[in-house]
Formats: structure tokens, sequence, C-alpha cells
């Protein structure tokens, strides 16, 4: 396995690759980005085509270990770009394309030989096209689409896509992997959080790669104290966290837990070490998790940092940021909205039973496993309320 | 489909790169790759098996570009679109750009590399053709130093080249054309893009006397003449050229390779222009 950094459709991902993954095949395969389509898989189709650094190359015979820093843009990736989408109206006008195994590729030349040479004629159009077999249509109805933009931008100047950067889409395909809107807005992987490791540790807890982030923040009527006291106790932090236990008492820094999901279907019981590593001078800390899931061979990585705000005399502000990382044959089930929802659930869950802790209440989700039921119900509620503009 | 497991490296320079293509083993399993337009789907149908691919697409060495009085000299890793695009000076006046509209599709364009097409030397491809004509001289690198030679004694014949172990294209050097100098270029494909099956490139610079023609496409090494004015004032001495090279044994491919070669003599008297390229057919059309 060898350490790439792309950036994929405006995201920068940092990864590891099998040299011999095709650029295709990692799209598809690991960021679920199937829009590019496989057809000869030799350089031959054009089906797999997409845009290297801004120019069109075929992504059956790239191979992203040799791609290192390259910026790649899938078909999701020109979902809200201009002339793509004046293309798209056109395919439909024409009726360009049939069963649309071909069309991503086509989309994706016919963008590159519009905006390079605008106002071409048919005959150049078609030398253009030349390297994108279509079974369905033979090909008049794609090329009267070109056409038809082609001549729409007779006028404008020819743009040398080959180096161009191309914006990042506002809404990325429901099937990428999850990434949090702070990360979106900005682009940039925030700074890892690392805490100095303290003797005795089990595991030394690495930067995640391309985690799924989830921040919150919420008021607690306690002092500051009181709230750090409670952090400090993996007894306490951990049954705030739903569906887990502690397995071992735990030494005030390495802990010993389970935690049990369940979602639909699926459901995993990971078990794993923990670390806590605090920061008294900041009121800040950071717990590292890492468990396995016995089952399915699904592996977590998770960080929960927390730093706490006085507010008042009693009262704190919580913030926190979990960033977790799925890998296994669960991740491949859960990716996408799904997993990251049931993270924000989880997130949501810990600071209303952190909230309750520290009142002297009890905690009673934190007793039993997170159960699909009524969790899965109030996503399924959030997800309507948000469609609908509503709650 | 998948290639068969290799390690992969990118060395920083060129020494590093000899290196990694000398300590993959003796049996030279190590394989050198630029855009990968040709290797990489021979990595995907398992037709190349190398263990470690030694990655030069970005060496400074390979994507130099040395103008001089003489001629340019390309890094062999600049790109065909680089040369479509016109992003590289030209010392010709205009054949650069024209050739490299014809390779394959853009899509192949934007990663393959002239340095790579050379080494892989494929016979029906366009740059060995175009540069055997053009009199240029590919400059390598390897464990015993650097050298350089002319293209037609760089290839050895279908993808066989003098390359040694170890061994690498760091450039290509194309000699300055004079303004007026005329270039014919023809090759009759099945399809658009895809291989020639006949390819025949002519340069007449009347102003440095030099005349070259090259054949390619001959599925061996290409056939070149040196010394072409004699063709090019009279092109009926095509049959005793390609008889002369053992060309002459299949008609049809005789009588192809006969219009192909009558047809880009014959644009030397013409401009072209890279859409009058595009109906490669129409050129060899009875």
């Amino acid at each position: 396995m060898k350490p790439v950094r792309l950036e994929i459709n405006g995201r920068s991902i940092d990864t590891e690759v099998e040299p011999r993954q095709s650029l295709a095949d990692f799209v598809r395969e690991e960021l679920l980005l199937t829009g590019t389509h496989l057809g000869c898989e030799h350089g031959v189709c054009g089906a797999c085509t997409v845009l290297v650094d801004g120019a069109p190359a075929r992504s059956c015979i790239a191979y992203p270990v040799a791609l290192d820093g390259a910026r790649i843009t899938t078909i999701e990736g020109l979902a809200q770009d201009e002339v793509a989408g004046e293309l798209r109206a056109a395919f439909t006008r024409e009726h360009a394309l049939q069963c649309g195994f071909c069309t991503p590729g086509m989309l994706i030349m016919a963008r590159d030989i519009v905006l390079r040479r605008p106002g071409l004629d048919e005959a150049a159009i078609r030398h253009e096209l030349a390297g994108n077999l279509c079974r369905c249509t033979g090909y008049t109805g794609i090329v009267r689409a070109i056409r038809a933009v082609a001549l729409a931008r007779a006028g404008e100047a020819s743009v040398v896509t080959r180096g161009a950067s191309l914006p990042m889409p506002a809404d990325p395909s429901p099937l990428t992997l999850p990434v949090s809107p702070a990360r979106r807005a900005s682009g940039e992987s925030p700074a890892p959080l690392v805490a100095p490791p303290p003797a005795g540790l089990e595991f030394e807890p690495a930067p995640l790669r391309n985690p799924v982030e989830i921040t919150e923040a919420f008021e607690v009527d306690a002092p500051r104290g009181a709230v750090w006291a409670l952090f400090q106790d993996p007894a306490r932090v951990i049954a705030c966290l739903p569906g887990a236990r502690l397995t071992q008492p735990s030494d005030g820094r390495r802990l010993q837990a389970q935690m049990s999901v369940k979602l639909g279907p699926m459901q995993a019981a990971f078990s794993g070490v923990g670390l806590i590593a605090p920061e008294p001078a900041s009121w800040s800390g950071i717990l590292h998790g890492r468990g396995v899931d016995g089952r399915s061979a699904s592996r977590i990585e998770a960080r929960l940092a927390y730093r706490l705000e006085a507010t008042g005399e009693k009262a704190t502000r919580v913030h926190i940021e979990v960033a977790y990382v799925l890998q296994g044959p669960l991740a491949q089930m859960s990716r996408g909205a799904i997993a990251r929802d049931l993270a924000a659930r989880l997130t949501s869950a810990f600071a209303a039973n952190l909230g309750a802790a520290l009142k002297g209440q009890a905690t009673p989700v934190a007793a039993m496993p997170l159960d699909a039921g009524s969790l899965f119900l109030a996503m399924v509620r959030g997800w309507l309320a948000r469609l609908f503009g509503r709650g | 489909m998948k290639p068969a497991r290799f390690d992969y490296a990118r060395p920083v320079d060129l020494a590093a790169a000899t290196a990694a293509l000398m300590d993959a083993g003796a049996n030279g399993a190590a394989k050198p790759i630029a855009g990968g337009q040709s290797l990489g789907p021979m990595l995907n149908l398992r037709l190349a098996r190398p263990s470690r691919l030694v990655d030069v697409a970005r060496l400074p060495d390979l994507r130099r570009v040395e103008e001089g009085a003489g001629g340019v000299l390309f890094g062999a890793a600049i790109t065909h679109a680089e040369f479509e695009d016109g992003a590289v000076p030209d010392p010709t006046p205009g054949f650069l750009p024209r050739i490299a509209h014809g390779i394959a599709y853009r899509a192949v364009r934007n990663r393959g590399t002239i340095g790579g097409s050379l080494a892989h030397a494929d016979p029906a491809a366009d740059w060995p053709t175009t540069l055997a004509a053009l009199g240029a001289r590919v400059h390598l690198a390897g464990p015993a130093g650097r050298r350089e030679m002319p293209v037609e004694a760089f290839i050895l014949g279908a993808f066989e080249t003098a390359l040694a172990p170890g061994e690498i294209i760091t450039g290509v050097f194309i000699p300055r054309c004079a303004a007026g100098a005329r270039f014919g270029y023809r090759k009759s494909c099945r399809k658009l893009g895809e291989f020639a099956e006949a390819m025949c490139a002519v340069l007449s610079d009347r102003a440095r006397g030099v005349h070259r023609l090259v054949v390619g496409a001959t599925e061996a090494r290409p056939l070149v003449v040196t010394e072409a004015a004699g063709l090019i004032a009279d092109p009926a001495g095509i049959d005793d050229l390609l008889c002369r090279a053992g060309l002459g044994g299949d008609p049809a491919t005789f009588r192809l390779r006969r219009a192909v070669i009558g047809d880009a003599i014959a644009a030397l008297a013409r401009e072209t222009t890279p859409e009058s390229l595009t109906p490669s057919m129409k050129s060899v059309a009875p």
C-alpha cells in the first residue's frame, strides 16, 4: 500500500492505495462515486473518462498511486457546472442517450470539446468524440446535442482545460464519503488533534484519515470544575455513550470498553481500547478509541475532543468534536448519509446524557444498546423535517 | 480486470530512477512508466507483468524544454496534448501540433508522452514515424551515462528499442526546419484514433536541402529514406522501394501502403490544417 493525497471533486482525500488499483476502481469502490462507468477497462471505450487536473483522462488506465497531488473531477463533481448543465439539457432534448452507460464519459468529453474548441462543426465534433463509444444511439443525437451547445458558445474564447481547476460542487453526491459541513466550506482538513501520549500507552493514536466529523456544543448548569471531573472519570464518560460499557475497571487513563450499534439489519459490537488524554491547562482533552467488531471484522477508530468554557459561575459550555473512521464490511454497507446521521445521533445522545449525569439524573439510554427502533425513527423524522424545511 | 501486483516507485531524479530500475532484479522486471497510455492497457490485460513500475513522468529532466538555434530539446515526458495546444515551442512550421492532434484521442493525448511513445516503439504509432522523418535524435540516460542517437537507430523493430537495462529516454531533439519546409503525413486507420495500418511521413525542407521519407506501420522498424528528393519528384519509385524493403508480399497491404505514401507525397504540395487530417480513410479511398 502506498500513501497518496488526491483531491476528488474538491475534497482532499488522504489514503493508501494498492499500486495496481485503477482510478476508476478507486472512485467507484472506495468513494462509491459510481457515476464513472467501466466499459472495456483497457482505454478504448471512453466510458470511464474523468477529468484529471481539468483535462479528460481514462480512469481505467490511470492509477491513483501515480496521481499523488492530482485534482480529479468525476461526473458527480460537474453537478453544478454551467457547461455540463447545458449539455445535460441538450442531451435530453436531442435523445442523446438510451441505456446511459456511455453518458458520463460522453458528457465529460463533450464539456471539454465545447470549452476547448467552441463553435466546432459536426465533422470536427465527431473527430473529437471518436474515443467514446456508444452502442445505442448511433451518435447522431449525441453529436447534435454537442453541436447545439458548441454553436451557442461559438463566440466564446477557447478555454485551456489542461491544468484548470474546477470549483467544488456545492452538493456532493449522497454516495460520497460523508464530510462535515465545516470541511466542505473550507476544503481544508483541520490540523489533526494529537495529544501527548501518557506513559503505559496501549496504542499510538495516529491522525485519522478522512474521518467523519461531527461537532456539537451545549450548555450545562454546572461549574466548569464539576464537568471537568466527569470527563476525567472513564466510567462516567462511557456511561453517557449510548450502547457502551466498560469491560474492565479503568485506571483513569486507559480503558477497555464494548459498544453495541444496531442499524436496521446491521449490528455490530465493537470491543476495544481507549485512552484519555487531558490537557488541564486549556480545560480540554481528547479520548482516543479503537475497536473491532468480531462478527464482521469491521474496525473503528474514533476521537472525541472536548473543550470546556466557563459561561458563568454555575454554567459551562461544552464543545465536542467527534471524528471517526469506520473500515471493513460494515463501512461498505453503511457508508454515506445513514452512518453519518447515526454518528450525529450518538453525539447528541452523548451530550444529552452528559447533561443529565451532571444534574445527577439517571442516563437511561446508556444502559441499552443503540437499538434501531426509536433512534432510527428519530433519524427518519429528522430527514423528513429537513426535506420539507420544518422542525 | 486488474493488473498483476506490482510495486511502484517515483524517484526524484535521474540517478534514483536508474537505481530503481536496476535494483528491481537482473531479470529486467522493472519498467519505467510516464503517461501509461500504452502500458496501462497492457497491465490491465496482464500482457505486461512488471514487478515494479518506476514513474518518470515528473522527473524535472524529462519535463524541461530547451530551445536552441539548431532546434528544440523536448523532455521525454512532454504530453501529446502539450504539443497539440502549442504549449511548447515548435521548431517546425506547425508540424508538431498537427501530428499530435491526430494521435489517438484527446483523453489519451492529455496523459501520453512523446518519450513513452518512442520507448513503447509501436510501429503504428505516430511519433516514431514522424520523428524519424524530422531527423530527430533520442537522448538517453542510464547506468552507463548519457548518450544520444537518431530515432531510426533507436527503434530496432516492433516494440524493440536500443534501450539498455536501466536506461530511460530523457528527451528528443528536433532540428529546426526552415519556415518554408513542407510536411506530408498520411495514415490509414480502420477507425479514427486507432492504430494505423499504413502510414507515411515526408519532410521536404529545400532551404536546408533535407528530404526525408519514412514509411511506418511496417510491423518492424520504420523504413527510412534519408535522401528522398528523387522519390518526392517521381513517386513512381514507391513500388520499387516497398519491394526492396520486403513489403511487397501481400497485394492488398502493398496497394494500401502505396496509396498512403503517394498521398503523403502529394500532400507536400498543399498545406494541410489539422482538420483536413480528419477523414483519414478518405486518403486511401479507391
